[in-house]
């Protein structure tokens, strides 16, 4: 699969098959659903802006070269409703983003992140199910 | 109207909806004859969402074949591609205004911001509005029929009637017509819609989708597309 060929930090963590509300450019079109990966990185920047909110990590492969991921999100008016608390991440962070693989290369939609303290959030701020169908889904 | 609609349009005069920190609006009375769409904000959620087995033309399946998602969603310029895309976006809040002559629809997704006049609908020709800056969402007037709000719009640019799972790229021509009825069921508001366009489809296209109640208010959208735009790392 092209995103593994890249050679990054990513773990194939499981194979998931959960329809999700979709919105903007579609979570279903965008993302492949039916699997799930794991990305650690540091966080180089935060957009907390409609209709994606969006990080981007810096993630180091095993060649120790480093490279960008785009990790996106539903609306940030959503995630505001929610309850994210969005003034729990900084720049420099290092965070672990598990959601689903983008059909671009090096892409992601976050369905679940561990924070430096070890703390995991959602975006709908409800915990996952086993089927990792808690991401909001824009 | 009845006396007890009347009496609920006057106590919906000064009810004010929770907020989320958002400023808190003052629901205007519902005018008389007219169903009371506004006393509530509308979110996602409402129900299941249908499609009926419509049928493409030879041209519409190529137009829809040719949909390419990583650069033809006009959502990555804040832009609206048609009325039922709007609706079918998940997580957004609707709110609805209801005067003499006219009726407002505030759809917090791109801010939209539509007041569409109420007309005869026998008239050849009613007065129509459209939403500036969305030229893919035409021209519109709205009539009520019984409890249902009717808007009928015409003249649009083309578009995408969805974006979205496995109808993305359904295409909308200038010759599509579209029809949508909403209704409310207590806390349910009921959109269903009817979009013909001969160039695209053999058959109407038809679309319910729902919507639930919500204590929640608008919140500002601000797309940009410059940040729309951004789908892929640098």
């Amino acid at each position: 699969m092209k995103l593994m060929s890249l050679g990054v930090a990513a773990v194939l963590v499981a194979s998931v098959g959960v329809q999700r509300p979709t919105a903007h450019h579609s979570v279903p079109v965008n993302f492949d659903q039916s699997r799930e990966i794991t990305v650690t990185g540091v966080l180089t920047e935060i957009k907390w802006v409609n209709p994606h909110a969006h990080f981007r990590i810096n993630v180091t492969n095993p060649d120790s070269a480093v490279v960008e991921w785009l990790i996106e999100m539903g609306a940030a008016n959503t995630m505001r409703r929610a309850g994210f608390p969005m003034d729990r991440f900084m720049v420099g962070d290092r965070l672990t983003i598990i959601g689903n693989p983008g059909r671009r290369d090096r892409t992601m939609i976050l369905n679940e992140t561990v924070l430096p303290d070890g703390t995991h959030l959602t975006p709908t701020m409800r915990p996952r199910d086993p089927t990792g169908a808690a991401s909001s889904g824009e | 109207m009845n006396v007890t609609a009347v009496a609920r349009s006057l106590a919906l005069a000064t009810l004010v909806l929770s907020t989320d920190a958002s400023a808190q609006r003052v629901i205007p009375p519902v005018p008389a004859g007219q169903p009371d769409l506004s006393s509530k904000n509308w979110i996602a959620g409402g129900g299941r969402t249908e499609f009926n087995d419509f049928v493409y033309t030879a041209d519409g399946k190529k137009r829809f074949d040719a949909y390419d998602f990583k650069k033809d969603d006009p959502a990555y310029g804040c832009i609206g591609a048609s009325w039922t895309r709007i609706y079918l976006n998940p997580n957004v809040v609707i709110q609805i205004t209801q005067k003499v002559d006219s009726v407002r629809l505030q759809y917090e997704w791109m801010d939209i911001d539509r007041l569409v006049p109420l007309v005869d609908p026998t008239s050849a020709n009613p007065r129509r509005s459209n939403v500036p800056g969305h030229p893919a969402l035409g021209y519109s007037a709205a009539w009520y029929d019984g409890d249902t709000l009717v808007i009928d719009t015409i003249d649009m640019e083309p578009g995408y009637v969805t974006t979205m799972v496995e109808r993305a790229g359904m295409p909308q021509s200038r010759r599509m017509h579209t029809v949508e009825r909403l209704s409310r069921q207590g806390n349910v508001l009921t959109i269903a819609t009817t979009h013909l366009d001969p160039a695209n489809y053999r058959t109407p296209v038809e679309t319910v989708i729902r919507y639930q109640a919500t204590d929640w208010e608008l919140m500002k959208y601000g797309c940009t597309p410059e940040e729309a735009a951004v789908v892929a790392p640098r």
